[in-house]
């Protein structure tokens, strides 16, 4: 309790983590990780397989003890199991977590009355996750997309404040996730935490008031995607039709530091968009020519492999393995 | 709904929706009472005047509600951990005695059904099981020996993770038992010192309280020894059951 609003004085953080380290055998995990994630924040943990993000998700959900430092959810420490602080939570399950040979519907009525939470909460969150019509439907027979709004909606239906999602799109086809991007929108618009694990750079992007980059147990940088993106180095490109511009003229250009053949585009690298695109324009026109900023792949990528050099020599271990 | 009785819910659609394990666990029983009754029709235990019948009906009864309780819960458990599924319930509010309580009821029911069954079958003129003035002792003490088998259970779910391991760790432990406390063949007939070893045995003791409740054997002192022993057995396996009683695979 002391150190919970000791700095601000206001309400807690939804998590505070500070100085979490956890060590299996002779490789450190996670690494002197210090995050501090407001109420209502969408919050995005990115990072390779490896880099600890699975590992630092269970410590800040009170599964598993940090070996030091401490972690915070509303002030309060999520270890010991502490049933008082877990209403407030959700946790997305692994898709496998179902009780077995129920329906939909019945499974998610067991999870929804370990919370207490009412039954009416079961058909609005089957409805939420796009499950109505598959609520008779046994989990066994459900699709691996449909597991997997399932387990979401175990995470949901007892209407936490701080949600823990473990990449919730990974399985799902690209409508399913575009639904699933509106249930979280519709999550953070009514005031929930969110904090979320993903390799789709893109929706990070469009989804995330802040993501944390995570490299080796250590945490990289924590910004939004927006800063991250403006503060890169990583150039914007230029994108030529074909037979447009020859790629020796394109590398005259002032401002071009690249000149690349793409998908049937000719790709120019720059820095410096527009003065290549007026160039561009003076010599043959804009017809075609389309122009991308750099995006916030483009900046993990860098990123990632700027600094998991350092210990590219270990082998980075599998995050689960299924017996 | 409590969590306890949304559990109890869960685990009996569960159980009763599995018709393959279902119907072996209750017909497991009476396989040993036809294979047993075949064998020693017409004979006697020496110098008891019970005849094998009754004898073995009484054993097979303990080792077969034993044996279920201590697999169900083991099995659950383990596919429990494995699936995830204790992670969920970890991570809710439920107590543990909500998961644990819910099991217990569903071992009882499957313990109060395989006994009626088996002893219904028994009563057979097939089989002619005459059922001793103390019968209704049956239910207090197969409900104990239900509760400290259960334990066992909670034990073996908690080290094993995987269904092979489950099935190794609880044979190795029921089979040999079964044989070394009388569940099949009379204890008379064994040498004394294996006699002695039984005595380290929670299923001797279910066996020596069914026997007198169900077949007449030995006298109502055997009811209460068992089912003291019963009652160590269960606060020492409840014991080591709390100590080392896992949410996930890796705590």
């Amino acid at each position: 309790m002391s150190s919970a609003s000791a700095t601000t004085g206001g309400p807690p953080p939804a998590v505070r983590v500070e100085g979490v380290s956890k060590r299996y055998g002779d490789r450190l995990a996670v690494d002197g990780v210090r995050l501090e994630i407001r109420p209502g924040e969408f919050f995005g943990l990115l990072g390779p397989n490896g880099a600890g993000k699975s590992t630092l998700i269970e410590i800040m959900e009170g599964l598993r003890r940090a070996d030091s430092g401490t972690v915070a959810l509303f002030g309060r420490p999520p270890w010991p199991r502490d049933t008082s602080l877990l209403p407030r939570i959700g946790v997305q399950t692994q898709s496998s977590a179902f009780f077995v040979r129920q329906t939909a519907h019945e499974h998610l009525r067991t999870v929804a009355a370990l919370y207490g939470a009412p039954r009416g909460a079961v058909d609005r969150t089957l409805e939420a996750v796009g499950l109505t019509g598959q609520r008779k439907v046994r989990v066994e027979a459900l699709s691996g997309g449909q597991r997997q709004r399932l387990a979401i909606a175990s995470a949901l239906v007892h209407g936490p404040e701080l949600i823990f999602l473990d990449e919730p799109t990974a399985a799902l086809d690209p409508q399913a996730r575009r639904d699933l991007w509106e249930v979280l929108r519709g999550l953070k618009a009514e005031g929930r935490t969110i904090v979320y694990t993903t390799h789709h750079l893109d929706e990070a992007e469009a989804l995330c008031d802040r993501i944390a980059i995570l490299v080796d147990g250590r945490i990289a940088v924590t910004d939004s995607p927006h800063n991250l993106v403006t503060a890169s180095r990583a150039p914007s490109r230029v994108l030529l039709p074909l037979g447009l511009l020859d790629a020796e003229r394109a590398a005259a250009v002032e401002g071009v530091e690249r000149v690349d053949v793409q998908g049937g585009s000719l790709v120019l690298e720059t820095h410096t968009v527009g003065q290549v695109l007026s160039a561009v324009d003076r010599i043959s026109g804009l017809d075609g020519v389309q122009t991308r900023t750099a995006s916030l792949e483009d900046v993990y990528l860098d990123l990632t492999s700027r600094l998991s050099g350092t210990a590219a020599a270990a082998p980075a271990p599998a995050e689960t393995t299924e017996p | 709904m409590s969590a306890y009785a949304a559990l109890t819910g869960a685990g009996y659609r569960a159980q009763v929706r599995d018709k393959t394990t279902l119907f072996f666990t209750f017909a497991f029983p009476l396989l040993f009472l036809v294979v047993f009754g075949l064998i020693f029709k017409g004979q006697a235990v020496e110098e008891s005047g019970l005849s094998y019948l009754s004898y073995t009906a009484a054993g097979v009864l303990s080792w077969g509600v034993a044996n279920a309780a201590v697999f169900g819960i083991a099995f659950t458990l383990m596919q429990w951990r494995s699936d995830d599924i204790l992670r969920l319930i970890r991570m809710s509010p439920a107590p543990l005695s909500a998961v644990i309580g819910s099991r217990y009821v569903i071992a009882l029911v499957v313990g109060a059904v395989q006994s009626l069954l088996f002893v219904g079958v028994a009563m057979l003129p097939v089989f002619g099981l005459e059922p001793a003035s103390g019968w209704p002792l049956l239910v207090p003490v197969l409900a104990l020996g239900v509760t400290t088998f259960l334990l066992l259970g909670v034990i073996i779910g908690s080290f094993a993770n995987t269904p092979e391991s489950v099935a190794a760790v609880a044979n190795f432990l029921m089979l040999p038992m079964a044989f070394l406390s009388g569940s099949f063949f009379p204890l008379d007939s064994m040498p004394g010192w294996l006699q002695k070893v039984s005595l380290v045995m929670p299923l001797r003791y279910l066996n020596d309280a069914v026997s007198h409740a169900l077949a007449g054997r030995g006298d109502a002192s055997d009811v209460w020894t068992g089912c003291a022993g019963l009652l160590v057995f269960a606060v020492v396996f409840g014991a080591v059951a709390v100590k080392t009683f896992r949410w996930t695979r890796s705590s």
